[in-house]
């Protein structure tokens, strides 16, 4: 059924205005859960609903209302002290709020599927009759007549008889109507209270990616009064250059242009790398936008797996590039829920080893340098390097020899290999060896490295750096051979002059000794096909970059220096060049190509 | 990309047939160059500009007709060199050389030939059909026709098709 709505920006300004408070909704509900004695928030999360309500009766989404009124209602109860809040009415609501998402992301996607509704409202009405107080758990049976007096007698909220009415006629059409791949997910409608316990996991997996709307930005109206700002200076040193240039046409003083045009391109200078600074900041989120989902989803996590855990929130404000915080949702999902599964242990367990009851998972982010750090820290079990060796022997991934010789974080690390896994089966949380290989991958895809921090039985900690943007990096810029490289800074351990006499062959590989290890040597010239230059010196530099536990130097002629630069693609037709990562212009308007050290070391 | 850019191609024809009909005929503008004296034309829409040489930065371990990357009022765009690419002997860059920057399977590229000089106007009719034999070591699925007119000789190329399927393989998914 296609959306009849008159007004396209309407419908476009409900959308963008029910995601936010949906997504804000999910919070609070789960924050609720913890302090249910906070009437402000009890009272925020029911205004938000009842402007989702009031919005779509306004548009005619007569199904959402449907949904909302009901959630209303019995969050206007729980409001009213009528009923005392338990994580089964949590459930259900958390359900409906589900159900909304799913439709809004319905409305969102321009195509109205017709859902299973009833099986939602039908698990919300028993909540909503005067006898049912506290978690009464009703039998299947006494649900549905518990549901009956509810649409006749009007409840708590006197407006609630009618739409209460329709659903209960509205209920056998569409039941006898075969409800649709999504609807049979839910649990079904005969036997509501029993089945409350299973979290709907399908539904908010779908419901939460689908509302993630990334396609428009909201920007502080303060920044964008400073861009204008900028603009207008910049609007201004652009008058100045033409008059100056007319002015130097006409064979005005030479020697004053000097001095002006000097001036001018200091000017010039400063507004443009403000207005960069500025349009940087715009592109920039806080990781709030991705730590949001996190309560909701630990909440459910701990409730499938038999656990208690407190979750705290450190520094969502801090802000980072739109195209990293796109990116790191999913790995930070997959290492909150390692944490839960794998680090903390069931609550009787803890107690055994004289912990408290509650775990407690701590995802914090913060800024540090050119760099954003993310860390994720459970007071778990940790990780026992002897049990990774092991398994990773089992599996084959490793010899035993190879373990031997292996630091305590190399041991660490093996987790990160591809089918690793220390669980014997797979389940629908973890187990299949998959997910912190594609953690790494996808760290590592945004230039950023993890670590990993790890007390046995006292916890484990895992550490994200992450650039700050994807856009703009630091970076080393070399000569070699008369051609400039830019080496990025992030990978670069330290520089060395050396003679090229000191530099030893071993197996056919030039090596380096430095201090008590042997650095294997890799010219760029002779990897990059360089025309050498009729200047051959002895000394030379040496750059040594890491990439993970490995080091390389790489031997170039000169060092020029450090600079920010900003990594322009070398677009399809060259991209994947062993060892060449992007490029990027001087400030001669000459390119040059941004070194790749992974890509050489393979 | 790949059906974009024949949309664009299909659009670009239905434009000059409408600009042809009052001539009798099917019309096209082509952008003609020169490379080791021979003219060769090119739709001039496939033409997003032509620019003098700029400095080229070499860019390692491509094929040699790659002469490397320049920058583009900001963005960065591969250059080719026509000469290289056709097997002709390479020749000095001189106050005529020109870069043709062209959109080819939806990338922007830049191509270097000796010397562009005109645009001209010819009816689809005068296109042949090239000859079965080329001699100048150009490939010959790079040739769309050849236009004879009184006192030239044309090429008329079609750069889609310049890479081989192989090359198009290098340059995207090389690892």
């Amino acid at each position: 059924m296609p959306i009849d709505c008159e007004d396209q920006e309407l419908l476009e300004g409900f959308l963008a205005e029910t995601t936010e408070l949906l997504e804000k909704l999910d919070d609070d509900l789960v924050t609720l859960e913890k302090s249910p004695d906070d009437a402000d928030l009890m009272n925020r999360i029911f205004r938000s609903i009842h402007t989702v309500k009031g919005a779509s009766s306004f548009l005619g989404f007569d199904f959402l209302v449907k949904v909302t009124h009901k959630t209303e209602d019995v969050l206007n109860r729980l409001r009213k002290l009528e009923l005392a809040l338990t994580p089964e009415i949590m459930d259900v609501v958390l359900e409906a709020v589900d159900l909304v998402k799913t439709l809004v992301g319905d409305i969102k996607a321009g195509d109205i599927v017709e859902r299973d509704l009833d099986t939602t409202v039908s698990k919300l009405l028993p909540y909503l009759s005067e006898g049912a107080t506290e978690a009464t758990v009703l039998a299947p049976g006494a649900a549905t007549a518990a549901a009956q007096p509810a649409a006749e007698s009007p409840p708590a909220s006197t407006a609630a008889s009618t739409p209460a009415a329709d659903a209960q006629a509205a209920a056998p059409e569409q039941q006898a109507a075969a409800p649709k791949p999504e609807a049979n997910k839910l649990p079904k409608p005969a036997t509501p209270p029993p089945q409350i316990k299973e979290p709907p996991k399908p539904a908010p997996a779908r419901g939460g990616d689908d509302l993630a709307d990334n396609s428009t930005v909201r920007v502080d109206v303060k920044r964008l009064d400073d861009l204008m700002n900028q603009v207008g200076e910049l609007v201004l040193e652009r008058n100045r250059m033409i008059q100056l240039h007319s002015d130097y046409q006409s064979g005005l003083d030479p020697n004053g242009f000097a001095d002006d045009f000097g001036k001018l391109s200091k000017r010039l200078n400063f507004v443009t790398s403000e207005l960069q600074m500025q349009v940087l900041k715009m592109r920039m989120l806080p990781v709030e936008k991705v730590f949001k989902k996190f309560p909701r989803i630990v909440r459910n996590l701990a409730r499938d797996l038999g656990k208690e855990v407190d979750l705290h929130i450190i520094g969502e404000e801090t802000e980072l590039d739109r195209s990293v915080v796109d990116e790191i949702g999913d790995p930070l999902i997959h290492l909150i829920r390692n944490a839960l599964d794998h680090g903390l242990e069931t609550p009787d367990e803890r107690l055994s080893s004289g912990k408290s009851r509650n775990g407690t998972v701590v995802l914090s982010a913060a800024h540090e340098g050119n760099q954003i750090v993310i860390s994720i820290k459970d007071d778990g079990r940790g990780i026992d390097p002897d049990r990774i060796s092991r398994k990773a022997i089992d599996k084959g991934l490793v010899t035993e020899d190879q373990i031997a010789a292996m630091g305590a974080s190399e041991v660490l690390d093996l987790i990160f290999l591809p089918g690793f896994s220390t669980k014997e089966q797979a389940t629908d949380l973890s187990g299949r060896g998959v997910g912190m290989d594609v953690v790494r991958t996808n760290i590592r895809k945004l230039n950023g490295i993890i670590e990993i921090k790890n007390e046995l039985g006292r916890g484990s900690e895992f550490i994200l750096k992450l650039p700050l943007t994807l856009a703009i990096i630091q970076s080393l810029l070399v000569e070699v051979e008369r051609e400039v490289y830019s080496i990025p800074l992030s990978s670069v351990i330290e520089t060395m002059r050396v003679s090229q006499r000191e530099f030893h062959i071993v197996g056919g590989q030039e090596v380096l000794k430095l201090r008590d290890s042997v650095l294997p040597l890799l010219r760029l010239g002779r990897v990059f096909n360089c025309a050498l230059s009729d200047v051959q010196t002895d000394t030379c530099y040496v750059v040594i970059v890491g990439v993970g536990e490995k080091r390389l130097g790489l031997v170039v002629t000169r060092l020029l220096g450090q600079q920010e630069v900003a990594i322009k693609s070398l677009g399809k037709f060259l991209a994947n060049l062993p060892g060449i990562g992007g490029s990027t212009i001087m400030g001669d308007g000459r390119v040059a190509l941004i070194v790749d050290p992974m890509g050489l070391v393979s | 990309m790949q059906t974009q850019t024949t949309a664009l191609t299909k659009e670009t024809t239905a434009l000059t047939k409408l600009k042809g009909e009052e001539y009798g005929g099917e019309l096209i503008q082509l952008v003609s160059f020169n490379l080791e004296k021979e003219e060769y034309g090119i739709n001039v829409l496939m033409v997003r500009e032509i620019i003098r040489m700029l400095n080229i930065t070499r860019v390692p371990n491509t094929p040699q007709y790659v002469e490397g990357v320049i920058n583009l009022r900001g963005k960065v765009i591969p250059i080719i060199s026509l000469r290289k690419k056709f097997d002709l002997m390479e020749a000095e860059h001189d106050k005529r050389t020109r870069i043709m920057v062209m959109e080819v399977v939806g990338e922007l590229m830049g191509f270097i030939v000796d010397e562009v000089s005109e645009v001209i106007r010819i009816s689809e009719k005068e296109i042949q059909p090239p000859p079965p034999v080329v001699s100048s070591g150009i490939e010959q699925e790079c040739m769309a026709g050849v236009i004879n007119q009184a006192e030239r000789l044309l090429v008329l190329l079609d750069l889609e098709k310049m890479f081989t399927a192989d090359e198009k393989r290098f340059f995207s998914s090389m690892a």
